[in-house]
């Protein structure tokens, strides 16, 4: 069934850019957290999409079917070194009274969001046409 | 189907769902890097009498490709989501039309 698994395929893109959300904001609500269970500041996160085969739940596999889904792969961690700002009374400031904050540019992270957000609005309007359609074609044996 | 028109129809909207399943994974994948648009010759495939056959599925020409090696274009698909649609809703009413009119003849003869 053709139209039943695009309606997985624009559910894998929306459960994609949810995923994609979740570690934006999670970067926004740590910008200014020093200390993290592996050592030093927070560090950015952003989730790597690639295409991936999607199935409906009753299809063979013998049929082939020609659309692709989305999926988060991969999980990449910002290698770049910490903002250092003078903070000599922090408790978390070194010797010379620096203390290392995550680097991260609220700006980019808002326009990510945006981003996000709107390929999600993308895929709810896909899934919803797809879902008249269906509705369409149960009507014809009404 | 029972006559031409009516299988016609029904090829014409198993078109339109391959069709719209591609649109549908070309907009999961708009923020994919790498992704290129996919789509089928409709006018072709429409041609092209043998049924049960999967489409040829191939990539679209033309289209600005980003940064990152992703060219879909959201108006595009946007515009395709709703012709599609459209197009799926004219081929459902006309062969509902047809349905009627074979029930009606079966009826009528009663």
């Amino acid at each position: 069934m053709s139209l039943f698994s695009s309606l997985s395929v624009s559910g894998s893109g929306m459960s994609a850019q949810r995923q994609r959300a979740e570690l934006l904001v999670e970067n926004m609500a740590n910008a200014e957290t020093t200390r993290t269970p592996e050592g030093g500041p927070y560090r950015r996160k952003d989730a790597v999409f690639s295409t991936s085969e999607q199935t409906s739940p009753f299809s063979s596999i013998f049929q082939k079917e020609a659309g692709m889904g989305v999926e988060v792969t991969d999980v990449i961690t910002d290698q770049r070194d910490p903002d250092r700002r003078y903070l000599p009374g922090h408790p978390d400031a070194d010797k010379d009274g620096y203390v290392a904050f995550p680097r991260m540019n609220p700006a980019e992270d808002m326009v990510d969001l945006m981003g996000a957000s709107r390929a999600y609005q993308g895929n709810i309007a896909a899934m919803s046409a797809v879902k008249d359609m269906i509705t369409r074609s149960i009507d014809l044996m009404r | 189907m029972v006559d031409a028109l009516g299988s016609r129809l029904s090829h014409y909207m198993d078109l339109l769902s391959t069709r719209q399943k591609l649109v549908a994974s070309n907009i999961a994948n708009a923020e994919t890097p790498g992704y290129r648009t996919k789509d089928i010759d409709f006018q072709f495939e429409f041609m092209s009498q043998v049924a049960g056959i999967q489409p040829d599925v191939h990539g679209v020409e033309g289209l600005k490709v980003k940064n990152d090696g992703n060219d879909v274009s959201m108006d595009r698909e946007a515009r395709l989501l709703a012709e599609n649609a459209m197009r799926f809703n004219l081929a459902a009413t006309l062969l509902k039309s047809q349905v009627k009119m074979i029930r009606s003849a079966i009826q009528e003869s009663k």
